[in-house]
């Protein structure tokens, strides 16, 4: 495993930790050389005591399983909804004409701005939070999916057609594999909008969670608490978007060269 | 030739409208239809205005707040503040992006780190945010900043590694200074992933706007959008929305879209379709 790695690579790794390194060390040294009021920002070591004892009391992984477990939740529901919806308007023309400007902005106010209505229908918690990702995710992957359709060559369009494809078969062999590309492209995005519509949705309606978590102790005066709650919520969109979008692009976009770099 | 080309619009089905206004028909019978379907559903549903006004009670609002003077104010706070946040960001991060960018060792070693801010989306900061700096225009507006810097940033150090050596090396063998080739082969190639971060930025901050205001402000779009269910003008919250997304269709077509006609496109640079929304 280790001989596959680059001298740079390594060198590479080694600098990127540099930074990381400096911070901590600043953050450790800051208490000793000037004097700010503990509630402003924590020592490291009240962040290392909160993750140690939130993590053995099992709050913190209780309060990352909820967040996840919406995301997913709001995702499936948002992109089983988007996706044939959004085939159905595509494949007529004048349907994605009329639908277009108010697809897109739907799009430009999915998310957030959601919150507060979403709180008088579904209270504070889970409905709320869930209607609001999956809100996101929808019109992102709505919009996706009716520009994948309408971007497909016109000229692999009627070479199908000349081909006798017609019905289902325009749909399985033409349309879904064309959209597929801008649906994925569109996919890391919408997720994304996803993810601080999620943190953002928490904080304002929701009844634990990261965002719950980070927003709460504000109230309390736990810095500690937010500077772990910020850390985490940093390090499990980074893991996301390395172990699932990144592959996922490579593996299908980059393969089938969609992707021009 | 000539005459053809010349009786190319007038076409024998004259009737017919150009392609342009036809669309133009068809979105604005789009909308008509979710109206008319929003109108109709209300008396179905049955519910209070409190749960679900109808579109004539937003509109009721809608001329109420302009009456009051209230809308214009908002939404001039709100557009204040977003290009406060948006303008110091960008150029924060694109003059980051390049004294970072131009040594590859500082690069290399800040990378990992701003990959990190990045992923630690803004809304997370807030809280702290309101601990450091209390509710108000500074949190808000760093929060903005802080969206912006480093999509720019980053995807200006990702643009500035594509320059070819080759042509840095042609301007320094034609007698170039080093000036030269940040001016005439660096700037050129950071240009679309300056582009494509502020394009990114741009839809992230508008969002990060609204949730800051809902959090941290008393004026603004995003405190219309809150503030109308918590005093139970749910149609007023309705106007907020509306006119937010209007506000951002705006700078979209207005000011994203020339932005970028007038420098990639018209280059012939591309924008990495991954990184569009």
């Amino acid at each position: 495993m280790n001989a596959g790695i680059r001298p740079s690579r390594v060198e590479a790794i080694w600098l990127g930790l540099l930074p990381f390194a400096a911070i901590l060390a600043l953050w450790t040294a800051l208490p000793h050389v000037t004097s700010y009021p503990a509630y402003k920002l924590p020592p490291v070591s009240a962040v290392l005591q909160t993750a140690k004892e939130s993590v053995l009391d099992g709050s913190l992984l209780t309060n990352i399983g909820a967040s996840l477990a919406r995301l997913a939740i709001g995702f499936v529901i948002g992109m089983a909804l988007a996706v044939p919806l959004g085939l159905a308007i595509a494949l007529n023309r004048h349907v994605a004409d009329m639908f277009r400007p108010v697809l897109s902005f739907l799009q430009a106010i999915a998310g957030i701005a959601w919150v507060p209505l979403t709180i008088i229908w579904f209270g504070i918690g889970n409905g709320s939070v869930i209607f609001v990702i999956a809100n996101t995710i929808f019109f992102a992957t709505l919009y996706n999916t009716v520009l994948g359709v309408e971007t497909i060559p016109l000229a692999l369009h009627r070479a199908v057609r000349s081909h006798g494809g017609r019905g289902l078969a325009l749909i399985t062999q033409l349309v879904l594999p064309g959209a597929f590309m801008q649906i994925l492209l569109g996919m890391r995005t919408s997720v994304a909008y996803g993810w601080r519509a999620l943190v953002a949705s928490e904080m304002i309606a929701g009844s634990n969670g990261l965002g719950y978590m980070t927003m709460d102790a504000v109230q309390w005066q736990r810095v500690d608490v937010i500077v772990l709650g910020m850390i985490v919520i940093g390090l499990l969109w980074m893991a996301m978007d390395r172990m699932l979008f990144v592959p996922l692009e490579r593996r299908t976009i980059m393969r089938w060269g969609f992707l021009q770099r | 030739m000539n005459a053809a080309v010349a009786s190319a619009p007038v076409r024998p089905q004259s009737p017919r409208l150009s392609p342009r206004v036809a669309r133009f028909l068809k979105g604005a019978l789009g909308v008509g239809l979710l109206l008319a379907a929003w109108q109709i559903s209300v008396p179905l549903v049955g519910m209070s205005p409190y749960f679900y006004p109808a579109p004539s009670d937003v509109v009721v609002a809608f001329g109420d707040l302009i009456r009051k003077g209230v809308l214009p104010v908002y939404i001039a706070d709100s557009m204040g503040r977003y290009a406060l946040g948006v303008g110091t960001g960008v150029a924060l991060g694109i003059v980051a992006g390049i004294a970072v960018g131009l040594n590859r060792k500082l690069s290399l070693a800040l990378s990992p780190l701003f990959k990190f801010l990045f992923a630690l989306v803004e809304v997370a900061w807030i809280p702290i945010f309101v601990v450091w700096f209390g509710y108000g225009i500074k949190t808000i507006v760093l929060a903005l900043v802080y969206v912006v810097f480093f999509p720019v940033l980053y995807n200006t150090l990702l643009a500035m590694r594509t320059a070819p050596q080759v042509l840095a090396n042609a301007v320094r063998s034609l007698g170039g200074s080093g000036f030269d080739v940040l001016r005439y082969v660096i700037l050129p190639a950071a240009l679309p992933g300056m582009i494509t971060g502020l394009r990114v930025a741009a839809g992230f901050a508008f969002r990060g706007l609204v949730f800051a205001e809902i959090i941290a402000a008393k004026t603004g779009i995003g405190y219309l959008i809150f503030e109308g269910t918590q005093t139970q003008q749910t149609s007023r919250t309705i106007v907020g929305m509306i006119v937010m997304g209007l506000l951002w269709l705006a700078i979209d077509q207005f000011y994203l879209r020339p932005f970028e006609r007038a420098t990639v496109q018209r280059w012939g640079l591309t924008v990495d379709a991954a990184q569009r929304t």
